[in-house]
This record gives structure tokens, sequence and C-alpha cells, in this order.
């Protein structure tokens, strides 16, 4: 630089300023691009350092993430899975099982016939012809069997036979078979709730949660339902033994909590085994508690009495002439057990006269006895939680007729459920609570009552019920030490348009203990036969000792404690 | 030509290089671990679930009713009955036998022979 301003000065002094000029210029511009050179490091180090640090930001960022837990892709292609269902007692009723379905890879397949020759000492049902024939087809892929068990998966993989394969699979398996087979109903192949608690857990989210894919198995809470296995099975036992001893076509129970609503047990056959549920749509496996509607019979006089108790237009010591058959129009009604006097409240309710019971409702009327019947809910359908629900079905138009016919239980059908349901009413002092399948507390059973009943009329009716088991229609209802009260009812069928002589549909209401009634028990029967010819086939002789079976085997189970001082306190209330 | 900051940074490059490889390492090695914990968590729920439908059969009233039907000569067992059910306080108090104190033997020693209370559990 001291050489190149010499030389500018020997250049002479005439060119001195310019040359100065130019040599500050050049200083000037040196220094800047000396000093530009080092910002342009500096900018790239910021760039640099900044790419970094955002590098840096992200990983702590994704550092402090939660982890998301890998879901794969074909994971969740096992059939869906589903909640357990338990009974009230945390006893397994529903589950899902895995197993595993069997399928072979025929291009790696070794030895076909040593093949299936292996596979069949496992699963004996194999088809041996088709199966050799899939083996040797070539192609990539065959399914052999769905759904084997871990324990056949196993003995199978054993055998070590190459191009074999399991793919898991989830499948509903119901342990106790049958036996709650209504309640539970069933779900098709791909896991979904066709019928019973099934379809209601369904309808209850189940369903859309699964459309999004949020549904794992461990996320599932297990549905407890108010059924007690125990109970359940006693009555789905008691009911299918009378079905053969008397020879019906059918016949159903129910224990129902007078409480709280609960359904304790129901159950109906000719049933159905989910597990294997190849006639469960034969239309006589129907849930005949609450799918089906019957003509109830003499147990409707229950309700006839206990309206003219409530109505106030008698009380247990009013007294009915029953002397004479009742004309009306071209129809006459008449009593089957006729005593052909005038009878008191009562001694209507033992011998179970229509005409009497006739007259009771004449007494109220028409419109006040429909309108006690619509109270108890026995003319519109059942809310509950079970899909398999029929609608009653009662007169277009009431007219005297109707409702004197109706007084003892012909010309309108309901179901067996919700009749246990209004009787339940009659029992706890008049509330009218809506049966469900889930766990309810008292409180909760308050909240949802209805009181269509005045109280002392369910203490008239308490009297009524256990001098009916102790003098009536219902002595062989008797359990001793549970103080059973019931009512019969044989309802003649409809064949064709007429009533049949030989064709009955056999009923009894039953509630136990019945100073303070806790549980309401009802049998039906549908066509019962004498046991043994000469006997009688009436609700007495076979739906009172389902009843009474029934109470027997399940009281204790229920938390009823027998008693042995209250043999008579039925007719210490009536004085 | 190196420079003492050169070197450092180098070194603390390789250390970092060798930090994060040690690291996702381990992490490779933990997830493995964690997979397989997995895998064996869900192999004991399946079990689980499978032992406790088992239990449910194996439980089933039916079932139990069943057995006892065939094993009836074996097991003699029999329906409970109402009369045999009862609440603590409904039993009678049992006849409570004091001992005569003029009998008793002196400085408390303990009587010679048995009490007359007769416990069922000592046959005599």
């Amino acid at each position: 630089m001291k050489g190149w301003l010499k030389a500018g000065t020997a250049l002479g002094r005439l060119r001195r300023t310019k040359s100065q000029d130019d040599a500050q210029q050049i200083v000037v511009e040196g220094r800047r691009k000396a000093n530009g050179g080092r910002s342009r490091v500096f900018i790239t180090m910021a760039v640099f350092f900044g790419i970094y640090a955002t590098i840096t930001g992200r990983l702590v960022y994704l550092g402090m993430q939660e982890p998301e837990t890998g879901q794969f892709f074909g994971g969740g292609r096992m059939a869906a899975s589903r909640p357990d269902i338990l009974d009230r007692n945390g006893q397994v009723l529903a589950t899902d099982i895995k197993s595993a379905s069997l399928f072979a890879e025929p291009r790696r397949i070794v030895d076909p016939d040593e093949a299936v020759e292996l596979l069949s000492t496992v699963l004996p049902s194999l088809d041996y012809e088709q199966t050799y024939r899939k083996l040797t087809s070539g192609s990539g892929f065959a399914w052999l069997k769905r759904e084997i068990t871990p324990r056949q998966q196993n003995e199978i993989m054993q055998l070590g036979i190459p191009g074999i394969g399991f793919r898991p699979e989830k499948r509903r398996f119901y342990p106790g078979g049958p036996t709650a087979s209504h309640i539970l109903g069933l779900v098709n192949i791909d896991n979904e709730g066709i019928a019973g608690m099934e379809k209601y857990v369904d309808g209850q989210g189940l369903a859309d949660l699964r459309a999004t894919g949020l549904v794992s198995a461990s996320s599932l809470a297990p549905v407890k339902l108010s059924i007690d296995l125990r109970v359940q099975h006693i009555v789905r036992d008691e009911i299918a033994s009378a079905m053969e001893r008397y020879h019906a076509i059918a016949a159903g129970a129910v224990v129902l909590d007078v409480n709280t609503g609960e359904i304790m047990a129901m159950a109906s056959v000719p049933d159905f085994d989910p597990n294997n549920p190849f006639n469960a749509h034969e239309k006589d496996r129907l849930n005949r508690m609450s799918a089906g509607v019957y003509e109830m019979g003499s147990t409707v006089k229950s309700f006839t009495t206990a309206m003219v108790l409530d109505a106030g237009k008698a009380t247990l010591n009013s007294s009915y002439d029953a002397s004479r058959p009742l004309s009306m129009g071209r129809f006459t009604i008449r009593d089957f057990h006729g005593k052909g006097r005038v009878l008191t409240v009562p001694e209507v309710f033992i011998y179970s006269s229509n005409i009497a019971s006739a007259r009771m409702a004449m007494d109220v009327g028409i419109a006040g006895h429909r309108d006690f019947l619509k109270r108890l809910g026995l003319l519109d359908r059942m809310q509950t939680e079970l899909p398999e629900v029929a609608s009653p079905t009662e007169p277009k138009e009431w007219k005297q007729l109707n409702s004197i016919t109706i007084s003892f239980g012909h010309g309108f059908a309901t179901t067996p459920l919700q009749t246990a349901v209004a009787a339940a009413a009659l029992m706890n002092g008049g509330k009218l609570i809506p049966p469900t399948f889930l766990p309810r507390t008292q409180e909760e059973a308050d909240q949802v009552a209805v009181q269509v009943l005045n109280p002392r009329t369910t203490m008239d009716m308490r009297y009524l019920y256990r001098l009916n088991a102790e003098k009536g229609s219902g002595k062989r209802a008797e359990v001793p030490g549970y103080r059973v009260g019931g009512k019969t009812g044989t309802a003649e069928k409809v064949v064709n348009g007429r009533y049949a002589k030989d064709k009955r549909f056999n009923a009894f209401l039953a509630a136990f203990p019945i100073e303070n009634p806790q549980y309401v028990v009802l049998s039906v029967i549908d066509e019962p036969k004498p046991e043994k010819p000469g006997m009688g086939a009436t609700a007495g002789s076979n739906a009172a000792p389902i009843v009474a079976n029934i109470i027997r085997r399940a009281a204790p189970l229920l938390g009823v404690k027998p008693e042995f001082g209250h043999e008579s306190g039925a007719l210490l209330v009536s004085n | 030509m190196f420079r003492t900051t050169d070197i450092v940074l180098i070194a603390v490059m390789v250390s970092a290089a060798a930090f994060t490889y040690q690291t996702k390492h381990a992490a490779e090695d933990e997830l493995r671990a964690l997979r397989r914990l997995e895998s064996q968590i869900r192999f004991e729920e399946e079990t689980a679930d499978l032992l406790r439908a088992d239990w449910s059969l194996l439980t089933q009233p039916a079932r139990l009713q069943a057995l006892v039907t065939t094993y009836q000569a074996e097991l003699n067992l029999q329906p409970i009955d109402a009369r045999q059910i009862a609440d603590p306080s409904a039993i009678p108090m049992p006849a409570v036998d004091l001992d005569d104190p003029a009998q008793a033997p002196p400085d408390g020693l303990a009587a010679s022979g048995t009490d007359a209370t007769i416990t069922g559990s000592t046959p005599r």
C-alpha cells in the first residue's frame, strides 16, 4: 500500500488531487469489502444457527409430546370388540374370546396328503376331499376352518405343517348357553348386536364409536345387568321342566323386584343357544315374556279388584251379586266355580267370579276402567332396554261388553312382563316403576316411579293375594316360610276366532313375602295338558307350582329370610 | 492450520455424534423391550379373559346342577330347606351352667375333672 502511494506522488502534482481522491476511494472500498466479507460469514453462521435452533426446538417439542401408541393397520381388522356383559354379582354372561381361523397357502404346501392326514387328527370334522382339493389348487390362499379353539390351534402348531397359518379372530361367547338367551340376545358374524341387550349396548353409542375406529378391547367397561345368574338358571330350569311335565308348547316366567323395577330373572322356553343360534329366528322361539301378547285371563281380576277398591266404589266388606249369570246382549257371563250367591270382595277374588268382576267394572264405568288400565301401563308399549317388546292390543272402541270381558281378562292382550310390572305397583304401595334390565338403586327407582294407586289399596291387595294362596286357587303356590300370595289365571285361547275349550293359556301372578312384598313372580304356560290323565290343567295345577318351585329355590338367593310365625298373617289383617 | 477452537469444536461434534448414536441405540433397545412387554401384557390379558370365560363356564349353575344330579349317590346333597335358614338372633341362648362359687377350688386353681359345660367338639 505504501509503494502504491509513492507511485501516486511520482506521477506529479498536477494529477495529485485526482489520484489522491482515487486512492482514498480505493482504500475506502477495500475496507468496505473487508468489513462486508466478515458480515457475510456472520450472516451464514446466523442462518445455520437458526436452522439448528429450529431443529433442536422441534426435537425438544417432540420429546415433550405424549408418545403416541403405534396403531398398525390390520391390527384392528379383527372382528370388533364388544364389552363383556356381567350379571349383578359380576358373573360373566357374555364375553369376547379370541379364536383363530386356519388358513393354508397351497403353493407352499409340500405334501398335501400328509397335511390333510395330520390336520384331520386334530380336526375330525374336516372335509377330507374338499380340503385336499384346496391344498392342491396351487392358489395363494385358502381358508380351511374358521374359529378353531386355542387348544386346536396349539395342536396344529405342534404338527409343524409348512404352509399352514392362523389368523386371530374374536368371537362372542356365552358361557351360560341358553340360560339367559332371550335377555342377552345375539350378535352377528361381524360382532354387532342384533337382538336383546347386545343390541341395546350397540344402540348406546358403541356402533358409532366403532364406525370411527375408536374402540379397542381394553377401553370398554363391562356392562352389568340386573339379572342374577343363579336365579335366572332356576327360573329357566323350572319352566323347562314344567313345559315337559305338562306337555305344553311354551312356558315362561319372570322375577321382578317390586321396589326398584329390576328384573332379576326372565326366561321363556323354547329358547335357543346364542353360541349356536341356528334356530333363533324360528317363530315359536320368541321371547314370550316381553315380545308375545296374550289374554292374561283371571290374573287381570287383580287389577279389576284393585280398580274398584282404589276408586272407592267398594271396600273389602262390600258384596256383589253373583247368584245369576249376567246377560249382555247375546252374551251371557258365567262363573266356572259358581257359588250361586252374593259374594263379598274377598270371595269374589278367591272364587275368581266372572260375574262379580263384571259388576265391578260396571260400577267404575267404561272410561274409568280404560283409564285405570292405561294408568297401570297395561295398554301401552312398555318402555325398557330390551328391543323385543310387543305392543298390547285393545278394542278400537270400548263398549260395555268390552269392559266386562276385559274385567276378567278377555278381549285385550298384553305382555306377561308388563302384567308383572303392573302387579308390582299393586304390591309396592302403588308406585308404577318401569322395568329395567340394568342395576338400579332405590333412589333412582323413586325418581322414575309414578304413584298410580292409593297405598291403602296395596294393603287390601296384599291381603287378597295371601288369602287366595291360603284358601283359593293358589294353594299349590305355598312355600313354607316365604308367605306367597298370588292369583291364578286360566284363559281359553282363541282358535279360528272362537274360544277353544281345550286350549288354555295359564298364568300365576305371585308376590312374596306378602306382608311386605319384595319380589313379584309371574309364570305363564301355554297350552298345558294334564300332568297325568284325569288331573286338571288349570293354572292352579301347573302355573302355581312353577312359581312355588322358583320361590323355594330362589328366595334364599334373593335375600328373603324365611319366617314361620306368619302362617296366618293375612287372616289377622282382615279383622 | 488447526487452532484450539477448531479442535475443541471437532471434539464437541464427535462427542455429540457419539451421544446421539448412543441415545438412539438405547431408545431402540427400550422400544424393543416395551414392545415385548406390550405383547406379553396382551397375551396375559387374553389368557385372563379366556380363564374368566372358562371359570364362568365351570361355575354355571346349570353345570353344577347336572354334576350334583350325576353324583347324587356319592355327594348325598339335598336342596336347602327354608327351616334350615336362621339368623344368629333367632337361635335361643344356650343354658349357661354356672359353677357354684362355694365349691370353687382355692387360690384360683383349676378344678380336677371336667367342667359341667360340655362343648360339642370334645366327645368323651
